[in-house]
């Protein structure tokens, strides 16, 4: 087996659900967590306790909380990756746990961060506590010594988000070697074994996410031709679609405003449970006690939900469109439409795409699952497992500079193939100026304030010369990942010009580094506590034993010694109420249990001489009631 | 250094097998720095022509990019793989560059000294009448809703984008003997092209909403 140090495991984190995937020579397959085979998909939810901003749970565990406690249990986080407090529009409106903004020592920056008591989190660091969860489940699968991961990010997101996902990464205390496309890797699980050439559209349409990518696949070759879509376009706009009729009616039926988080939490609860239910069947059924004798009732049938849907399904078609143009394709050239993410579960989808792609979308694989395996065998490739793949990506969106009077100036067109790079020269305006900033711009627009802002890069160490004398060549660099790098050098000197970055909504690599620590203590915190709590509760069981051994055989020791073991009890007892070291109080646990073994087989005998061997149990059972954890082995039982 | 101005190297320093193209070596899958001066057509290990031949310019180019994409280079030193990046930027560039006829003879006017598009904005004497004929003809059908003349526009439009093509294909190999008056027609000729190309994408139709048409 591969030295787990060399492992490359691959990750899909989503909106709603997480995955980790692990790809050998016989294939990709995915790590399950501790609750069996079928504990796949992770929920991305991390439940806080409001008081201390701890982390409570987890995943599915999480999730059940999110009706109670709807201002502390994170969901979605991956809409709030990368992007700043202010253009977060209707997310804040929706997510019923508070974001604001983070305060930093620079105005310039806007970073969005979620409120859990007095604490204050960053996208990336709740986005690192699903990771980290799920390279514990990698390591108890493959060895502690995994650490290096592919992660999947939507194909339209950002340099920020995609800047962001890695940040959570490192937080987590992932190497973070490489961050695919979801539909890209989607493609690489499913055309792993063809080898015959074909043309794939894959249609990628997850809880807050939408997709389309246009893929060639030819012996090995996995070449993206056009990608398309919207990182806001996703299932959990459908549940919004129900939540806001509801709303619309409790309103007009009772005239009651639903402003209670609680209340907001269930009625999406309700919302997702009907979006799967109407998947199956035609008719589904609502009913909201809303206190006082008052319920709403509600039958929705599949038609009703499917016009619901129908605007935001048709932006999905048109994004189809627009990938098709780019590429100068017609649906009758596309072999096969491969159905990714959760959401293509709902049937009107399928049909609507069966009828604009004129065939049956392709779905033998798990709609929920593709990505992670795809990223898995992304992983084996770079691992050198898998030889003769060759992944051939584009760029989403087009990269520029903002120009005088505020135009987006392109340097890098969406939708150029991977790495690219473009070079642009810059000069002073100003005598003796030493220093240059360039608006770093991505999108399509035409504008610069229609353009997302990457941050502004700042040339230093420009030689003091007359306005318009020095030329400073500024190379933009997408790398295979779709990150963006910028080098400068002045022309005359050759000089590496310094370049650096005022990210706009991400953070800097000491922020990084700072919550990995953080994170690291916090994570050796909890874990403390939690093997705390494990000793203690062997240790009572211990005691309590120890104890009824004590009265029922104590006689057949010597005073002293009884008196000496009594005492040792006692005063363990005193010692585990203030212990708070769980290694040092295990410690003395096994000394105590050391020290009681004269005694068990002591009575051990007595047992067997008085009853012929039949009462074992007896000298088992501790004589107070008040037994909590697992019994050790005990050598008594163990002889018989 | 295995090179130096443009002069193709003739051996790995690594394993002493020939290289066949600047970048990397055939025997021991070494990369290299690209060497100044090396043009796309080197690169890619090309005859410098506008008649290539579609199928050897992506086989090239496949084999290239297996060779020096940073996916392989996961293992290799920071310098190796951020190397592996640039190249596969620069090999990218290339088969970009040269997979489109347009931008080829753009490329090879280029490479014959110019002058760029920024230096001759001129276009053909006859073409402005006709696209402003055109234009006019476009927007008359697509306020009367009238497709069936839209796709006649749009042959038309193609057609004569074709023939301009043709003209250019004739005359881009003889560029680096052609005179400077003889290269600015052949630059207005390419301006012509774009113009083509600009009232083309008014005609085209959204492929989607044309699968959607034809199946209510």
């Amino acid at each position: 087996m591969t030295d787990p140090r060399d492992i490359i495991v691959g990750i899909d984190l989503g909106t709603t659900n997480s995955l980790v995937a692990y790809a050998d020579e016989a294939g990709p397959r995915l790590i399950f967590g501790s609750a069996g085979e079928d504990d796949v998909l992770l929920p991305s939810v991390v439940a806080f306790d409001a008081a201390s901003g701890r982390v409570t749970a987890i995943g599915h565990e999480a999730r059940a909380h999110a009706v109670e406690q709807p201002l502390t249990t994170v969901y979605s986080i991956k809409r709030l990756m990368g992007r700043g407090f202010t253009d977060l529009g209707d997310d804040r409106r929706r997510l019923p746990y508070a974001i604001e903004r983070l305060a930093h020592s620079d105005g310039a920056r806007d970073v969005a961060a979620v409120v859990i008591g007095e604490r204050r989190f960053t996208p990336p660091e709740i986005s690192a506590i699903i990771l980290r969860e799920l390279k514990q489940r990698a390591q108890r699968h493959l060895g502690p010594a995994v650490h290096r991961a592919v992660i999947t990010v939507p194909a339209q997101f950002d340099d920020s988000q995609r800047q962001a996902t890695r940040d959570a990464g490192q937080i987590a205390g992932w190497d973070v070697v490489r961050i695919i496309n979801e539909p890209t890797a989607a493609a690489l699980a499913y055309g792993l074994d063809r080898r015959e050439r074909a043309t794939i559209a894959v249609y990628d349409l997850g809880g807050g996410t939408f997709d389309i990518s246009i893929l060639q696949l030819e012996e090995g070759v996995f070449e993206v031709l056009a990608t398309n879509g919207d990182t806001h376009l996703g299932g959990d706009d459908f549940d919004q679609q129900l939540i806001q009729l509801f709303t619309r009616e409790i309103k007009e039926q009772f005239g009651l405003d639903i402003d209670s988080p609680a209340i907001k939490q269930q009625l999406r609860t309700l919302a997702e449970n009907i979006k799967k239910r109407l998947s199956s069947e035609d008719l589904a059924e609502v009913e909201i006690g809303l206190g006082s004798g008052r319920t709403y009732r509600r039958r929705i049938e599949r038609g009703e939900f499917e016009r619901l849907i129908e605007p935001f399904v048709e932006r999905t078609i048109s994004a189809c469109g627009r990938a098709m143009k780019t590429c100068s394709l017609t649906p009758g050239d596309i072999n096969q439409v491969v159905m990714v993410g959760g959401s293509t579960r709902v049937p009107y989808v399928r049909q609507r795409v069966a009828e604009v792609f004129q065939c049956r979308p392709y779905t033998a694989l798990d709609p929920e699952q593709v990505v992670a395996l795809g990223a898995a065998v992304q992983g084996s490739v770079l691992m050198g497992v898998q030889r003769d793949v060759l992944l051939l990506d584009v760029t989403p969106l087009s990269l520029g500079i903002e120009t005088l009077g505020g135009a987006m100036g392109k340097l890098i067109r969406a939708n150029v193939r991977i790495p690219c790079q473009a070079t642009e020269t810059f000069t002073t305006f100003q005598d003796g100026q030493t220093k240059v900033k360039i608006n770093v711009l991505q999108g399509e627009r035409e504008l610069a304030r229609d353009c997302r802002s990457l941050g502004v890069f700042e040339l230093t160490g420009v030689p003091p010369m007359p306005a318009g004398i020095p030329k400073i060549d500024v190379t933009f660099l997408i790398d295979q990942n779709g990150v963006l790098t910028v080098s400068a050098r002045e022309q005359r000197s050759g000089q590496a010009a310094g370049v650096q970055i005022i990210p706009h909504h991400g953070l800097t690599r000491e922020e990084v580094r700072r919550m990995h620590d953080e994170s690291v203590a916090h994570a050796h915190e909890d874990m403390s506590a939690h093997h705390l709590i494990d000793v203690r509760t062997t240790l009572e069981f211990d005691l309590n034993k120890a104890e009824g051994m004590l009265r029922r055989f104590g006689h057949l020791l010597g005073q002293a010694e009884r008196a000496s073991l009594a005492e040792e009890l006692r005063a363990l007892r005193c010692y585990a109420a203030e212990c708070t070291d769980a290694a040092a109080l295990n410690a003395r646990r096994e000394a105590f249990n050391r020290s009681t073994i004269p005694l068990a087989e002591r009575a051990m005998t007595a047992v067997l001489q008085t009853s012929g061997g039949v009462a074992g149990d007896e000298v088992d059972r501790p004589a107070t009631a008040s037994t909590t954890g697992g019994a050790p082995t005990e050598p008594a039982a163990q002889r018989r | 250094m295995p090179a130096q101005n443009g002069v193709l190297p003739a051996k790995c320093t690594r394993c002493a097998a020939e290289l066949l193209s600047p970048v990397v070596c055939s025997g021991c899958q070494s990369i290299y720095p690209m060497p100044s001066g090396v043009d796309h057509f080197q690169l890619l290990g090309l005859e410098r022509t506008f008649r290539l031949d579609e199928a050897r310019v992506k086989a090239s180019f496949r084999a290239l990019a297996r060779s020096v994409h940073p996916d392989h280079f996961t293992g290799a030193s920071g310098e190796v793989a951020a190397l592996a990046t640039r190249l596969s930027a620069a090999v990218n560039e290339a088969v970009a560059v040269l997979s489109d006829p347009l931008r080829r003879a753009d490329y090879l006017l280029t490479l014959a000294g110019g002058p760029s598009a920024v230096e001759v904005r001129e276009v053909p004497g006859s073409l402005l009448t006709e696209v402003m004929i055109l234009r006019e003809q476009i927007e008359e059908a697509r306020s009367a809703g009238r497709n069936d003349e839209l796709e006649r526009l749009r042959a038309t439009l193609s057609a004569s984008r074709g023939a301009a093509l043709e003209t250019v294909a004739a005359r881009a190999d003889s560029l680096p003997q052609a005179s400077l008056e003889e290269r600015r027609e052949f630059r207005k000729l390419l301006n012509s092209i774009r113009y083509y190309d600009n009232l083309l994408s008014e005609v085209s139709v959204d492929p989607m909403h044309a699968a959607k048409t034809t199946h209510d």
